[in-house]
């Protein structure tokens, strides 16, 4: 028996589970749910769902071309049997799925750099660009904060520029990791700037914030 | 060789078997009496395959194939395809075919050389029938039939057509086919010739209502005579035989 995957949400659907519809040009459409079966009877795109594996896949959240994930697919066109061959697929499958594993982690990793850095930057940016909302007599207070933010940015940059000087002469290695750790304990500072900040200005809607950490 | 056969009480033999000049396709019945017709005219000479398709069995209706290739419809299970390609023989290909319809028996006719298929047929399709069966794929219709595999029996030798074809549609389909063609009946008039029977070079099975006459058609069309088969060539070729070998 073939555990196929449910056409609305691409879960495995096992025996005595879900529905099959079966279309008058004889196309099969299972179902893992009930959940499935409406949602696709209300002609719901399961593109659009951020619920179903293929709005995932749709947007960048899941591998989708990799090597591991054609071993699913179903085949046409059979083999003769050999038991050797047997042997070492089934070796195979483990190795499979341990790579498979693997790589989604990566994946994972990779598609959540850089966050954190760009939830600062939204959060700095909204705190600017209302300030108007807080109380007159933080607003001073709040500019101070600003022009304090924008040179330590400007010296981030300068930091960040020194470091491309400092490889194109190539600087001892001692020096690198001072510079870079350095440029660590400005971002901790920027860290911190940015929730007193957020304490301070509670007028400010915080709606479009997003602090992931 | 043409005998008479029924697959438990039922006439129709080319619903449940596929007949090839390189394999047999039997279905799972109680008894094993259809199966033993087979097994004692092909014992020995190319494997009988025990098999249903799709959990059912309508096996010739289903499939379509030839000395080079088979073809099985989407519904085959991995577990039936998996068990023809370990009783068929290895220079036999064998695929699964993802179309609409799924009935490849009733709309594909093939011969080693030839197919005619159903005007319907997906591009894709007739592709995979072009390489898997290595014939020539014409879409035609029978009588006006669109179901080619149905009203027509084909081997290398000769073929059977739905007994209300026009001459000139006879005329037409045997200058494709580049073999003689014949309308009959089998089974005692019936017109479906593809279900009701299954042939290759050499044998012939029909329904056990086939009359005398029906048989004697058959067997004239086909070839399938006393000297016809491919172990007595002394008896027709043999004075080519010996001009050419000696």
């Amino acid at each position: 028996m073939r555990i196929e995957t449910c056409h609305f949400c691409s879960q495995p659907c096992y025996p005595s589970k879900g529905i099959t519809f079966v279309r008058n040009d004889a196309k099969l459409f299972r179902f893992c749910r009930s959940k499935c079966h409406k949602n696709f009877k209300m002609k719901r795109n399961p593109r659009k769902l951020a619920w179903t594996k293929a709005f995932r896949r749709a947007h960048g959240k899941e591998m989708t071309v990799d090597s591991t994930l054609q071993f699913a697919q179903r085949r046409n066109i059979p083999v003769r049997y050999n038991r050797d061959l047997v042997a070492r697929t089934l070796e195979a499958m483990s190795r499979v799925s341990e790579i498979r594993a693997k790589r989604e982690k990566q994946f994972y990793v990779n598609r959540m750099k850089g966050n954190r850095e760009r939830g600062l930057e939204a959060d700095r940016k909204l705190v600017a660009e209302n300030q108007h909302l807080l109380p007159p007599e933080y607003r001073e207070r709040v500019e101070e904060v600003l022009k304090e933010d924008v040179e330590v940015e400007g010296m981030e940059v300068e930091g960040m520029e020194v470091e491309v000087d400092a490889e194109e002469v190539e600087l001892t290695v001692e020096e690198q990791q001072r510079l870079r750790a350095q440029q660590k304990v400005q971002a901790k500072k920027l860290g911190t700037k940015q929730k007193q900040k957020l304490v301070r200005g509670k007028g400010v809607e915080s709606g479009g914030m997003e602090l992931d950490d | 060789m043409a005998v008479r056969a029924s697959f438990e009480n039922s006439n129709e033999v080319g619903v449940f078997s596929t007949l090839t000049n390189a394999y047999a396709l039997v279905a799972i019945g109680a008894s094993e009496n259809f199966y033993s017709v087979f097994e004692a005219e092909l014992a020995d000479v190319i494997p009988i395959c025990h098999t249903t398709i799709a959990g059912t069995r309508i096996i010739g209706r289903l499939t379509a194939g030839n000395r080079k290739g088979l073809l099985v419809p989407t519904s085959t299970t991995d577990q039936e395809l998996q068990h023809l390609r370990n009783s068929i023989p290895d220079s036999v290909k064998i695929q699964r075919i993802e179309e609409r319809l799924s009935a490849l028996g009733n709309v594909i006719c093939a011969n080693d050389h030839v197919a005619l298929v159903h005007p319907d047929l997906e591009r894709e399709t007739e592709e995979i029938i072009a390489d898997v069966l290595g014939v020539e794929v014409f879409r035609q219709t029978i009588a006006d039939n669109v179901l080619t595999g149905s009203y027509m029996s084909l081997s290398n030798q000769g073929g059977l057509v739905h007994p209300k074809t026009s001459i000139q549609d006879q005329d037409e389909l045997s200058s494709l086919l580049q073999v003689p063609l014949v309308a009959g009946s089998v089974n005692r008039g019936s017109a479906v010739v593809g279900a009701g029977m299954v042939v290759n070079d050499w044998m012939a099975v029909t329904g056990l209502d086939t009359t005398a006459t029906e048989l004697s058609v058959v067997e004239s069309v086909f070839k399938l005579g006393e000297g016809m088969a491919p172990g007595s060539i002394n008896t027709t070729n043999k004075e080519t035989m010996v001009e050419s070998f000696y």
